[in-house]
């Protein structure tokens, strides 16, 4: 399942940030719909790598009941 | 020019030789300390005779932790028995007067380490600070914080004394067995308790003779000279309780195997190094806080109120500091003692102390509450900050919420019978409740919340001014947003996961909560540079209900010291050294839970009322009003410590 995959969520991550900095270029950092939907992407991913690597760390699956 | 250079450079001289001459004895004993101590441990043969006895009387043995083979050095731990020559004693309990003793000597000493720490924090802002008029302000609320510390700091001394004398006479056997096995160490501590003292004396008496130029630096050098030295003071002395509770360097029979850096470095040490340091800093945080608070309360004009108001909530604000990062601390040497012991572990939290840490959840949560509710109340000093109100009560629910969640227990005490109506230890619904999973939840929503509050504080008066402001604002609502949608998520997700993977959920919940506390902080900073005030701050205006949150602060500080200290000394049950020195005097028994919150509260009503006299003393050398601590301008609000 590709949502257990870390890189999608560093995908989604980069993504995140290369539409911030090309839309800060086109002034659009204070539209409310664009600033939402570049944090909600950001935040979703940032947290997601969190949950994954620190539990991979410890040698768990964070992904274990999705596996399952 | 030429006379103020030579009496510069002599100046530097003497201060330098006098902190060389002080650090003297440590570097001396350096080598001693390296070789293991030189001289063998208690009851070990002298090095001549054993040297007649020839080499093939050399024994060796497996160190109990680190499984390395040494050379026995020392004697076994003795084997004591309940009786006047291991145990002398009145007609009391001896561990009692020993509990009181190390508690007392353990506030002031904690107290008597942060405050310098503090100090150097501070008195360095004063340095670097452009703006004069606010050096000065910050240099004057360092002296006041290391003047509190100076009267302590003989006491602490004195009752150090009383500690030893204590040991001595009650438990002569023990201790002459930790002394045997630390022997170096504790010489080295006594020289740098010399080194210590000498360098605060001068720290405090040069403070108006260093106040300028180079000799400041020089005033400021010493006091990271002064904290450095206290630190290995308390990193020495955690050696002592590290190996009670989790020894190394020693056989199976207690003998010392030459190598005193087994001994200190034992499994516990770091762990117990870190949620010290942290827990002095919280600890004496609040207590200064709660001293400004009382100096507030007491004051007889609006310039004191000020200066107070100003000093408490800087207090408070290092305090809250180390008191975030603290539980994390905590988490860690649980875990490492689970990773020790997994028995300890379980008699700590899931055992015979399981209803202490009820306890102590609940000290934190009021903790938590408390340095909240004050924060909320100095939102009433900022002009512009009552836009914020009307949120404070979603605050208060998200909060209380979290805590009733984190004080919930897992299990309840009941009788046979009541056992047996519900069909065992476990409730089938009931049981749910009070696992770790939703407790590591409930902190972390708290911790989130308290940081949300501290960031709505620095805003309380103003409004950012970048040009990003919109989409700033947005992607810090979204991120504490979903930092509370992941805490939330990794606490039910544990209810649905193996044991064995849900203990590794705590990690990311608390980097959530860590991320929120780093990222958004940093944001906050950046997106405040440049901010339009909306009025100013008007320190000493603040409602007298936030000084008595402070000194609540402070008191269950206190509090929750004299407890953990306990449960940490509880959980070695029925010995003096884990495994090693079995404890046969009468009172080798865990005190009922009634009992403990007894005395932990008459030492902490102790603790108060004799730090109380410090204070007052405090208040007979400085009758005038505070230097430089007048009211700010209206308009022109003086900056706090902590970059508001």
């Amino acid at each position: 399942m590709i949502l257990t995959n870390p890189l999608f969520w560093f995908a989604l991550l980069g993504l995140g940030v290369v539409v911030l900095v090309v839309g800060k270029k086109m002034g659009l950092l204070n539209n409310t719909a664009f600033a939402v939907g570049v944090s909600v992407v950001i935040a979703v991913a940032y947290f997601h790598i969190v949950d994954h690597y620190l539990m991979d760390m410890q040698g768990l699956d964070y992904w274990y009941l999705f596996r399952k | 020019m030429g006379s103020v250079t030579r009496k510069k450079t002599l100046s530097v001289i003497a201060l330098s030789a006098m902190i060389g001459l002080l650090l003297l004895p440590i570097i001396v004993a350096i080598p001693a300390l390296a070789s293991g101590g030189g001289e063998p441990a208690a009851g070990a043969p002298p090095a001549e005779a054993a040297q007649k006895e020839g080499a093939a009387k050399i024994e060796k043995a497996r160190d109990v932790y680190y499984k390395t083979e040494g050379i026995v050095s020392g004697a076994p731990a003795p084997k004591t028995a309940d009786n006047a020559q291991f145990y002398p004693r009145y007609n009391f309990e001896s561990r009692v007067l020993l509990w009181f003793a190390n508690q007392q000597h353990l506030y002031y000493g904690s107290f008597v380490l942060a405050v310098p720490i503090f100090c150097m924090v501070i008195e360095f802002i004063g340095v670097v600070t452009k703006d004069k008029a606010m050096a000065k302000k910050y240099d004057q609320l360092a002296y006041d914080f290391i003047k509190i510390s100076l009267t302590a700091y003989s006491l602490t001394a004195i009752l150090g004394g009383i500690l030893i004398f204590t040991f001595l006479t009650l438990y002569p056997a023990f201790f002459g067995y930790l002394s045997s096995i630390f022997r170096p160490v504790m010489h080295i501590y006594a020289l740098m308790f010399v080194a210590e003292s000498g360098t605060l004396y001068i720290y405090y008496y040069a403070w108006d003779k260093m106040k300028e130029g180079l000799m400041k630096w020089l005033h400021l050098s010493m006091s990271v000279v002064l904290n450095v030295i206290g630190t290995l003071l308390m990193f020495l002395a955690n050696s002592w309780i590290g190996f009670m509770m989790s020894p190394a360097g020693v056989d199976e029979q207690g003998r010392y195997l030459g190598n005193i850096w087994h001994v200190i470095h034992t499994a516990l040490w770091n762990p117990l190094n870190v949620h010290r340091i942290l827990g002095n800093m919280a600890f004496g945080g609040g207590v200064v806080a709660a001293y400004a608070a009382y100096r507030f309360l007491s004051a007889k004009n609006d310039e004191e109120r000020a200066h107070y108001d100003w000093m408490g909530y800087i207090a408070m604000a290092l305090g809250v500091a180390f008191l975030i990062p603290l539980p994390f601390a905590g988490y860690w040497l649980m875990r490492e003692v689970y990773a020790y012991r997994q028995q300890m572990g379980i008699t700590l939290m899931g055992g015979l102390l399981a209803w202490l840490f009820i306890i102590q959840a609940t000290m934190i949560g009021i903790l938590f509450l408390s340095s909240n509710y004050y924060l909320w109340q100095a939102l009433g000093r900022m002009r512009g900050a009552e836009r914020f109100q009307k949120w404070i009560k979603y605050f208060v629910f998200i909060l209380v919420v979290g805590f009733l969640i984190f004080i919930t227990p897992h299990t309840i005490v009941m009788t046979p019978a009541e056992l047996k109506a519900m069909g065992g230890q476990q409730h089938p619904v009931l049981g749910n409740y009070g696992v770790m999973s939703a407790k590591n939840g409930g902190i972390n929503v708290i911790i989130t919340t308290t940081v949300l509050t501290f960031i709505w504080y620095m805003r309380g008066n103003k409004v950012p001014a970048v040009s990003w402001s919109k989409f700033g604002n947005i992607f810090m609502g979204v991120f504490f947003f979903f930092a509370y949608v992941n805490i939330i998520w990794l606490a039910i997700y544990g209810y649905y996961i193996p044991a064995n993977v849900r203990v590794g959920l705590s990690v990311p919940q608390v980097a959530t909560t860590l991320s929120c506390l780093f990222f958004m902080t940093a944001l906050n900073t950046v997106m405040m540079k440049g901010a339009k005030q909306l009025g100013p701050i008007e320190w000493g205006k603040i409602s007298v209900r936030s000084q008595y949150a402070l000194i609540m602060l402070a008191t269950a500080f206190t509090w929750m010291m004299g407890l953990m200290g306990y449960i940490r000394s509880s959980v070695r049950l029925f010995w003096h050294v884990n495994e090693i020195m079995r404890d046969n005097s009468p009172w080798a028994y865990t005190h009922t839970v009634g009992f403990g919150a007894n005395m932990i509260s008459f030492n902490v009503l102790f603790f108060w009322i004799s730090i109380m006299f410090v204070f007052w003393l405090g208040t007979l050398g400085a009758k005038k009003a505070p230097v430089e601590a007048k009211v700010p301008v209206p308009g022109r609000a003086p900056e706090p410590a902590v970059g508001h």
